[in-house]
């Protein structure tokens, strides 16, 4: 496969590596004013207190503007995921089939997040609605927002292998970065199965598939933007200092 | 080329073949789309008892006794593919590869790969989501649960497009390519599977007979089919991985570089 050693190759790299930080700014925003998270509404909660909740007056802007502002920035997430795909088309392998790998997770996953960022807003939108509608989109909502965890495993998952394979004297990414990013997979794996149940660690509100899924994303998201940055920095001035 | 060490255990000639072996991304695709397709099975046959599929003309009362029914199967079914559906991008980067190894402009290999990848939402993750879903409360109003498994089987059968184009982008591709990847006749396979995809759109508009979701056309002949052509191109991108010598031209008939005698575990 071609590497990519020219520097116009790299040019805008560096841009967009400075929009992460307010990428991330966002989601953590969102986090935090979006009023179903603190605490995580149960599952257990009834139709008209699913309801109750949408139409709580304090809470109506503060769900709608949280989740507009995701649905704007949230699938940014791909312009990180994008540049890690750069990251391992620089590695050592003998097959693009590992950076295919990650340009599918990379698709696929963040659509996910954007779906149930829909199903929050139509739960939100007509709140006077019979209140089993409402808890429809609300239980649509939280399941694609909690159960897919595919892709995000994948992208843990895919990256360390890549990690392991790029078998060079001056590898791409230390090979802690690989074992971080199978961690952060153990972690998130649980909330594949938050369905099974309402109560208790697994549900959507537990500690396995809410509090330890989530710390882990937030977690994987500043610690890629950091190792990325320090290569993306990196290469962009040895490109200038050869040149 | 290093042989694994015959007196060495499985776990011996594995950590050999990660160390050694040149084609060890080849066979990791590979083999991740062979744990993947069982699992599906196990999955959606055996466990969430999605295919074969229900009845598409039941009474809501009926498909909520069915939810109540399949719950267990329903919640950890899906919880195993929310699992390891990532494993899904490795069948198509193995696919996506098998046309960057052909004469043909790279085209082919990202739009299928683009394709592939639209297609995991509404192809199945959506369904799944749904059932999951109809299965979380057994007390929903009927008419509720019973829309949700329309929305889930329609979906599910009824996603349609990405897979008639993405089959087509993988025949052309063949077709045209010279580097002989594949043999010709597996180009024309795909027209088969490509035509189930036109063959189910029936399931649109008829609730009961052949063409209903559970139909034995738009269900069996067409599951059928998919069958055949999944086991055949697996077994395709194993000789294509066991002939390529991880260049470019014409892919060699014989096995290239060795790797593939201490491979069989």
């Amino acid at each position: 496969m071609e590497r990519h050693t020219d520097m116009r190759s790299l040019d805008g790299e560096r841009a967009l590596f400075w929009s992460l930080p307010a990428l991330i700014l966002s989601w953590v925003l969102v986090f935090l004013f979006f009023p179903g998270f603190f605490p995580p509404l149960p599952p257990t909660m009834s139709a008209d207190e699913v309801a109750a909740f949408y139409r709580d007056p304090a809470n109506q802007p503060l769900i709608r503007y949280s989740l507009i502002v995701f649905n704007w920035f949230g699938i940014g997430v791909i312009v990180l995921l994008t540049l890690l795909v750069m990251q391992i088309r620089r590695m050592a392998h003998r097959t693009p089939i590992l950076a295919y790998c990650y340009l599918g997770c990379a698709t696929a996953g963040p659509v996910l997040f954007f779906v149930a960022d829909l199903f929050w807003l139509l739960a939100a939108f007509r709140p006077e609605r019979d209140p089993q509608l409402t808890l429809l989109f609300h239980d649509l909502a939280w399941i694609t927002f909690t159960s897919p965890v595919c892709f995000l495993i994948g992208q843990c998952v895919f990256l360390a292998l890549a990690i392991f394979l790029d078998r060079q004297p001056q590898p791409v990414f230390p090979r802690w970065v690989a074992h971080f990013n199978l961690a952060v997979a153990v972690a998130i794996a649980p909330a594949a199965f938050s369905v099974t149940t309402l109560e208790g660690p697994l549900a959507w509100d537990g500690a396995l598939s809410f509090w330890l899924r989530n710390a882990a994303i937030g977690l994987w998201l500043v610690v890629m933007t950091l190792v990325l940055g320090r290569n993306v920095l990196r290469e962009r001035s040895a490109m200038e200092a050869a040149a | 080329m290093s042989r694994a060490p015959r007196d060495g255990g499985l776990a011996a000639r594995l950590r050999e073949q990660w160390r050694q072996n040149p084609k060890l991304e080849l066979w990791l695709a590979w083999w991740t789309m062979v744990v993947f397709y069982q699992i599906f099975g196990i999955v959606f046959v055996l466990m969430t008892r999605v295919m074969p599929p229900p009845k598409p003309w039941w009474e809501p009362e009926r498909v909520a006794q069915w939810f109540a029914d399949t719950h267990d199967g329903l919640v950890w079914g899906f919880g195993i593919i929310f699992l390891i559906s990532f494993m899904a991008p490795a069948c198509n980067a193995l696919i996506g590869y098998s046309m960057r190894r052909m004469s043909v402009s790279p085209v082919f290999a990202y739009s299928y790969i683009a394709i592939y990848s639209v297609s995991a939402f509404p192809g199945m993750l959506l369904a799944a989501l749904l059932l999951c879903a109809g299965a979380l409360r057994p007390d929903r109003d009927p008419q509720i649960i019973s829309w949700l498994y329309d929305a889930a089987f329609m979906t599910f059968v009824g996603t349609m497009g990405l897979f008639l184009v993405g089959t087509a982008v993988w025949m052309v591709a063949i077709l045209l390519d010279k580097n002989r990847v594949f043999p010709l006749w597996f180009g024309y396979l795909n027209i088969c599977n490509l035509l189930t995809e036109v063959v189910v759109a029936p399931a649109w508009i008829f609730k009961a007979g052949p063409f209903a979701w559970n139909g034995v056309i738009t269900f069996w002949i067409d599951t059928l089919v998919f069958a055949v052509y999944t086991a055949v191109f697996i077994a395709l991108l194993r000789r294509m991985t066991v002939r390529d010598d991880l260049r470019e031209g014409p892919l060699p008939e014989t096995p290239q570089l060795a790797t593939t005698a201490s491979l069989r575990f």
